[in-house]
């Protein structure tokens, strides 16, 4: 099985200052596979998969995204960002750059792709979020959910085999939730590597092969959407579940 | 029961807002103008009353007074001393506002270093510079040259000058230091260099194309950009190419004095005619931009009382200048030099003829290296070997240079400080270097934020020269108050430096607003 994760995290634990958010968490993560991770709020759910792209640095255990371990070496932190797109709450479109830039800035500059090659990709990625009339509009005229999906398109671009969602639709109108959740379902149907965190258990129940619970800085439990929803063993599970649902 | 609704009537004018501001703001038009017309023929008659007519002059009589520093130290009139302020004001202004910007970023960004030293020395740098007046530091500069011991001319063994400072590094006689200022080597230009900088113009443009073929490339994904490094040693080779091959720009020199020989040639008539067209066409130009400004799909919308107000003052403006053109033949011909202005023979035809000159003189090179000397019975330096930066140059230039520095440097601080840390971690997300991070992402979006701020700190840099006359810096003020001193006429003066100033600083503002025009980010 551990041959075969395309992540495999090993006991990482993480300290800020001396708050520990991160207490050694171990995860395996199968090429195609969806995980959902769930948890209250502080439980250290961004803060670990800010360390799978290394936008946070863990202190202890390993992480191996592809086989590569990330460790201080600039080379095998290029080569692991090249390889997982990530997705924020805060969608982060760069707002000077017009749609069509943000997303073949990273394809022309670090992957080396013509600026022909990168904007007929980038013209597909929007097709396929739904958006293609948006390409020479910059990010301050689009809506929340329009700018969503240009920031999971932005991600695509670079061809990754992974993708990181932080809260995708939180900062979203209740309206636009739906266009962004269904732009990651058409993802997970074609096989993208998906580790999601949410509060969106329709789209968990749906799409997760796996849901995970987090909370302070533990990978409590973990199991199939089903397992979870019906029969959660915990009890601070119990509680989390209890409140949200 | 129904109420009838009340039909909106017309208020009575004095209550109807669109009268109000109109009657406002002519009131405030005339009032201002009225401010103006009465000190002025209060001054004119308070002054006649001491037998002083308010004259211009002065502008063309030889002036009884030599300048320390400029391009000539001995004005032929007192337009060519106030001309020699102007350009001594410029001096400073422009090499200051390149340095202070320099300063100012290095200051800024070691502000924001996470090395604990640079850290600090650079906050307290800001905290003590920006505590203290001006004035008071550029009083202070020109005490610490004018405490710096005086050369010795060392006769006693061969006669040799000794340079102080103890520059034993560089070989003796190369680099002074006293009370006077410093003298340094230097390329001094000389005729060549009209015809070198017209080369390095071509040079320029040249640069521009290749930076952009560099950048297509990159697009098109055939190269690397390098375009930095290429427009760079485009522009050296110009520079270095155009030391020896730059009299072939000679080729410019009968061009120019064709177009000087049109402007003193042609009747004076159709000047004036272009010159009323050019003021109607730009009229009808700004007019036709600002109501297709305001035309919407569906037609143009209703204009407001401030559209109005700036439409019709550009038409009064643009009809009263082209009336006074058509009407005033002295001024235009004093443009395109035909006729003299305050007594000086300059205008379009003088300039062109001046280019032409300069231009068709042909061979040797347009620098030459000179070491400084001293001019041992004055213990002063020879104004044109080497450069000479005297103390009243030094001490201005660095005060307001320091000065600004430390308020550019909290504006770049707080122009990156305010992109959001999102922008950094999408561009680390999606795997950009830091450095290309920082080329592409931190610094355009910082730049819109620095560029406002640190415009207004060019401005008052611009302003702040004016200080100089605490060193006696012959800038335009200090030159401004010797002329009226001996001739008492102040406000003729005060008028060329009101004027002056505005023009720099409408100048500067128009530039930098022009930029922050084109980074504006476009929103809903
Ligand atoms: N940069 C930081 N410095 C200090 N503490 C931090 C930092 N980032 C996160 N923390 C702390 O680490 C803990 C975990 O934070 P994290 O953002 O991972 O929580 P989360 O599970 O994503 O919560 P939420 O659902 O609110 O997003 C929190 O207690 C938070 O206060
Ligand atoms: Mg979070």
């Amino acid at each position: 099985m551990t041959d075969q994760a395309i992540i495999d995290c090993r006991g990482v634990k993480k300290w800020f200052g001396d708050f520990q958010a991160l207490r050694g968490i171990d995860l395996q993560v199968t090429k195609g596979e969806v995980v959902v991770i769930i948890g209250p709020s502080g439980s250290g759910k961004s803060t670990f998969i800010r360390c799978i792209n290394r936008l946070e640095v863990h202190q202890e255990g390993q992480i191996f995204v592809d086989r590569i371990e990330l460790t201080n070496d600039v080379r095998n932190i290029e080569a692991i960002r090249k390889d997982v797109g990530m997705v924020f709450q805060s969608f982060n479109l760069f707002p000077h750059l017009t749609i069509m830039q943000n997303i073949t800035l990273a394809p022309i500059w670090v992957k080396k792709q013509s600026k022909s090659e990168a904007e007929a990709y980038g013209r597909e990625l929007l097709e396929r979020v739904g958006i293609p009339e948006q390409a020479d509009k910059y990010p301050g005229q689009l809506s929340g959910g329009q700018q969503q999906r240009v920031a999971i398109a932005r991600a695509l671009a670079m061809q990754p085999q992974i993708m990181l969602f932080d809260e995708p639709t939180s900062a979203l109108d209740p309206e636009m939730v739906k266009e962004v959740l269904d732009a990651m379902k058409e993802l997970a149907k074609e096989g993208m590597t998906m580790i999601v965190v949410t509060h969106e258990m329709g789209f968990a129940r749906e799409v997760a092969d796996r849901v995970l619970f987090f909370d302070y800085g533990q990978l409590v439990e973990a199991g199939t959407p089903e397992h979870f929803f019906t029969n959660p063993q915990h009890d601070r599970t119990k509680l989390f579940l209890s409140q949200i649902l | 029961m129904t109420t009838a609704i009340q039909r909106p009537t017309r208020p009575p004018f004095y209550r109807d807002v669109t009268v109000l501001k109109w009657v406002f703001q002519i009131a405030f038009l005339i009032g201002i103008v009225t401010v103006f017309w009465l000190l002025g023929t209060f001054s004119i008659a308070n002054l006649a009353k001491q037998n002083l007519a308010v004259s211009w002059d002065f502008m063309a009589r030889p002036v009884g007074f030599q300048v320390a520093e400029g391009f000539t130290t001995f004005p032929e009139s007192g337009f060519e001393a106030l001309l020699v302020g102007v350009t001594n004001m410029l001096r400073v202004t422009i090499s200051g506002i390149l340095a202070a910007t320099i300063l100012g970023i290095i200051i800024g960004v070691s502000r924001l270093s996470h090395n604990w030293l640079v850290n600090k020395l650079a906050t307290v740098y800001i905290e003590t510079i920006r505590n203290i007046p001006l004035l008071v530091q550029i009083v202070f500069w020109g005490i610490v040259v004018s405490i710096i011991p005086d050369i010795v001319v060392d006769e006693t063994s061969d006669g040799s000058l000794k340079s102080l400072f103890g520059l034993r590094l560089l070989p003796e006689g190369w680099i002074f230091a006293s009370p006077k200022g410093f003298a340094l080597p230097w390329f001094v230009p000389t005729d060549g260099r009209w015809q070198w900088v017209g080369f390095m113009i071509v040079g320029a443009v040249a640069t521009r194309y290749v930076y952009r073929w560099r950048i297509r490339l990159q697009e098109a994904g055939t190269a690397e950009a390098r375009a930095f490094l290429w427009s760079g040693g485009v522009l050296l080779a110009f520079a270095i190419v155009g030391t020896f091959a730059h009299p072939v720009m000679g080729i410019f020199g009968p061009v120019f004095g064709f177009v000087a020989a049109f402007f003193q040639n042609t009747p004076i008539i159709i000047f004036q005619i272009v010159l009323a067209g050019l003021a109607v066409g730009g009229a009808y130009y700004i007019i036709k931009k600002r109501l297709d400004e305001l035309r919407t799909p569906a037609g143009l919308g209703k204009l407001t009382d401030d559209d109005w107000f700036r439409l019709v003052m550009a038409a009064v403006v643009a009809l009263g200048l082209a009336l006074f053109f058509l009407l005033q033949s002295g001024p235009v011909e004093a443009i395109v030099g035909q006729g003299t202005i305050f007594g000086q023979d300059i205008g379009f035809s003088q300039l062109f003829t001046g280019l032409e000159n300069r231009f068709s003189f042909v061979g040797g090179a347009p620098f030459d290296f000179s070491l400084p000397a001293i001019d041992g019975r004055f213990n002063n330096y020879l104004p044109d070997a080497g450069h000479v930066i005297t103390r009243a140059y030094f001490a201005l230039w660095i005060g307001v240079v320091l000065y600004t520095a430390a308020f550019i440097g909290e504006a770049v601080r707080a122009g990156v400080l305010a992109v959001p840390r999102g922008q950094t971690e999408a561009g680390f997300a999606v795997g950009l270097r830091r450095s290309q991070l920082l080329r592409m992402i931190v610094l355009p979006q910082a730049f819109r934020i620095i560029l406002p701020p640190v415009g207004n700190q060019y401005l008052n840099l611009a302003k702040n020269t004016s200080l100089g006359i605490a060193v006696a810096y012959p800038d335009i003020v200090q030159v401004g108050q010797t002329i009226f001193n001996q001739t008492g006429q102040t406000i003729p003066i005060v008028i060329s430096w009101m004027a002056w100033y505005s023009f720099v600083s409408l100048t500067l503002s128009a530039i930098v607003n022009r930029w922050n025009k084109k980074l504006k980010l476009v929103e809903r």
